[in-house]
């Protein structure tokens, strides 16, 4: 093991602490790559990196899904019946987190019935995490409309699902143990992404129009 | 696959949009003025271009509790002050009078009833409505970062004719793409029933691509990625519409590059009915989908102009219109009006039930009715109109003296009684004559539509079952060297 982190853990730096921190870096620049290379957008970059670590933080990663696509059909739902009360933004994403929450907590229960203890089991740190999820979620549905909403949403979900597996990879977790410093190799990777003007997979595909020979 | 990197190279897209164009052509300063609605207005209004009026503001809530709702007109718009992509936009056509109640007198018979309006989708809007949409743009739902935010009315323009047919209830407006003092493209946005009469393709209106030199419609695309050649649900064509005062509305755009000082500019203008051309909108970071409504793309045509020295407005607007304009042909389309055809052309024919036949015809100036063949004609629909003609045992070459005869008989009279049949044509030709029936029949030959009064006759042995002649060509030059 690397001197660097046998140091920090004398100092009693969490092992746990260590990984989650050297490894947020690569998390992040994957979420980068997705959107300038790749047109993946999501919403934005703290959201699905924080989802990341929540289906990190959930026992099985079903679960977590689990929990997110519950909080997105709950907040779609929602919003059709708050749509027409015409409530101000904040009080309405109050009720809306409200709702969410409740819906949540009938899913432990339902889950607990059919004896899926795993579910209940889950800690409360990534249960309010996606609960809150619900604020960029309407927030987006505000500025870009539902579908557009739901669509970045799954996207998120995409992109988290593709962190968590990247996040519980043995191999780069040991490697990172090892050589702490292979984390800011991210730097010169995303100094290359913030220069790149190229065309994103996804705008071949928009543009295929065009593209197409005539 | 070297064709497909060749034009992938010509695209703009959201990376190299951001980098190379916004970044450093639309400074800090410049993105302010265009993201601020209001304060934009006053510039350009400063510089004496024309722009839609504002008729009020609301600043605050208390503003918004004062408003003296009685001094709206009939017609308006609402609009946050930093809303964008079309967002946060109430349109309204005109105000319910409220019903006369006969059983009352003065103030108290009506009128007094609260104001209420009417939306694109004819559905009401009250007063209630109105503020609740005020304190959401108040509060910044709308606004670019959320930041609390100003609502206005502004005057509603007026829809010109020429724009009626294409047009749901909202106004179409056109967006130009200025780069250093050259307009490089634009097209014309035209609201939908889907878009909410809102002309923003991301809301489902549709984008149509202008040719620069002539401002003549070109392909079309409806949303996102739709290519469509028809407005929807009709037999429109969206090519070929020819937009007004053009170069006023490209002198216009270059003028508010020069004002706004945004280097590379999306700039919204609109025709009204008795204004003309009015400047809508400053736009600091433009849409990529106008490439899809030209079908071509955007950073081969910037390329193209980076580097000139455009001294005046006049040279950008001339540069732009020849650069990304229409070849010699349309030129001389342009000059006559009339399209240019070949002597063979593909004609688009729409029979009884709109079933669509598409054939090859002669075009032939030494006839002077169009002629189509009777199988033809009867796959058309109007199987009945040529056998009720055969039964008369004219489907042939005939003699003078036969012909005599049949117009001594009144022939056409008892012909005509078909309901299909319009009228009888006599032809006379080296070969001998003939007598034969007309129908009315929906063609396009080149994409113009003819409605024409079609001789039938049997053509079997002859190349083309269907013949132009010169009744049917008055809108168009022949040209014999030209392909079809």
């Amino acid at each position: 093991m690397n001197q660097f982190i046998t140091l920090a853990l004398a100092n009693g730096i969490p092992l746990d602490t260590l990984v989650l921190v050297l490894i947020l870096p690569i998390i992040v620049t994957v979420i980068a790559f997705f959107r300038q290379v790749i047109g993946i957008k999501a919403f934005g970059i703290y959201t699905p990196a924080i989802i990341t670590f929540a289906l990190l933080a959930t026992n099985q990663i079903k679960y977590g899904i689990t929990i997110f696509v519950t909080v997105i059909v709950v907040g779609t739902l929602t919003r059709f019946i708050l749509k027409r009360a015409r409530l101000l933004y904040l009080p309405r994403v109050a009720i809306m987190i409200t709702i969410v929450g409740f819906s949540i907590l009938l899913l432990l229960f339902v889950g607990g019935t059919f004896n899926r203890t795993g579910l209940a089991s889950v800690s409360i740190f990534p249960i309010l995490i996606m609960i809150t999820l619900v604020e960029k979620f309407v927030a987006v549905q505000i500025e870009k409309g539902g579908r557009a909403a739901v669509i970045l949403a799954f996207e998120t979900l995409l992109i988290s699902i593709i962190g968590y597996y990247i996040a519980s990879w043995h191999f780069l977790i040991s490697a990172i143990l090892q050589y702490p410093w292979i984390s800011l190799l991210t730097i010169p990777i995303n100094i290359f992404l913030g220069k790149w003007t190229g065309l994103r997979i996804s705008e071949y595909f928009r543009f295929r129009q065009i593209l197409k020979p005539r | 696959m070297i064709s497909f990197l060749k034009s992938s190279r010509k695209i703009l897209g959201m990376n190299a949009r951001n980098l190379q164009f916004i970044r450093p052509n639309n400074l800090r300063r410049a993105r302010r003025l265009a993201d601020d609605k209001l304060f934009s207005k006053r510039v350009l209004k400063k510089a004496e271009l024309p722009v839609p009026n504002v008729i009020a503001k609301i600043k605050s809530f208390e503003e918004l509790e004062n408003f003296d709702w009685g001094a709206l007109p009939d017609s308006w718009v609402l609009k946050p002050n930093r809303g964008f992509g079309g967002e946060g936009i109430l349109v309204v056509y005109g105000k319910k009078k409220p019903a006369r109640d006969a059983s009352r007198l003065g103030r108290d018979a009506g009128g007094s009833l609260p104001d209420t309006w009417i939306k694109a989708d004819s559905s009401l809007v009250t007063i209630e409505d109105i503020k609740t949409h005020v304190q959401n743009i108040l509060d910044g739902s709308f606004s670019l970062a959320g930041v609390p935010d100003i609502a206005f009315f502004e005057e509603r323009l007026k829809l010109l004719k020429l724009f009626k047919p294409y047009s749901f209830k909202g106004v179409p407006d056109i967006r130009i793409i200025v780069y250093n003092k050259v307009p490089v493209m634009a097209m014309l946005r035209l609201p939908t029933r889907e878009s909410d009469g809102k002309a923003n393709l991301q809301q489902g209106a549709i984008g149509v691509g202008i040719d620069l030199a002539t401002g003549v419609t070109t392909t079309a695309v409806q949303g996102k990625n739709k290519v469509i050649e028809y407005l929807p649900g009709t037999r429109l064509l969206l090519s070929g519409i020819r937009i007004p005062y053009w170069k006023d509305i490209l002198t216009l755009a270059v003028r508010a590059q020069e004002i706004s000082k945004l280097g590379f500019l999306g700039a919204d203008v609109a025709i009204d009915r008795d204004r003309g051309p009015v400047f809508l909108e400053l736009n600091a970071r433009p849409g990529l989908s106008i490439q899809l409504a030209n079908l071509d793309g955007l950073l081969g045509r910037l390329r193209r102009v980076e580097d000139l020295k455009i001294k005046t407005i006049e040279k950008g607007v001339a540069v732009g219109m020849n650069l990304f304009g229409g070849e010699i042909e349309e030129e001389i389309e342009d000059i006559s009006g009339k399209k240019l055809i070949g002597t063979i052309e593909k004609v688009k024919i729409t029979g009884k039930d709109e079933k669509e036949i598409e054939a090859e015809a002669r075009i032939d100036t030494g006839a002077g009715i169009s002629s189509i063949d009777k199988e033809l004609a009867k796959k058309l629909g109007f199987e009945e109109a040529v056998k009720y003609w055969e039964d008369f045992h004219l489907d042939r070459t005939l003699s003078n003296e036969e012909i005599k005869t049949l117009s001594a008989n009144e022939t056409w009279k008892r012909l005509e009684q078909h309901s299909d049949i319009i009228g009888v044509a006599k032809t006379y030709s080296s070969h001998g004559a003939t007598y034969r029936i007309e129908i009315k029949l929906n063609l396009a030959l080149s994409d113009i539509p003819i409605v024409s009064k079609i001789a039938i006759a049997n053509r079997t042995g002859l190349k083309y079952p269907l013949l132009i002649g010169r009744r049917d060509l008055k809108n168009f030059l022949i040209n014999p060297a030209q392909e079809k």
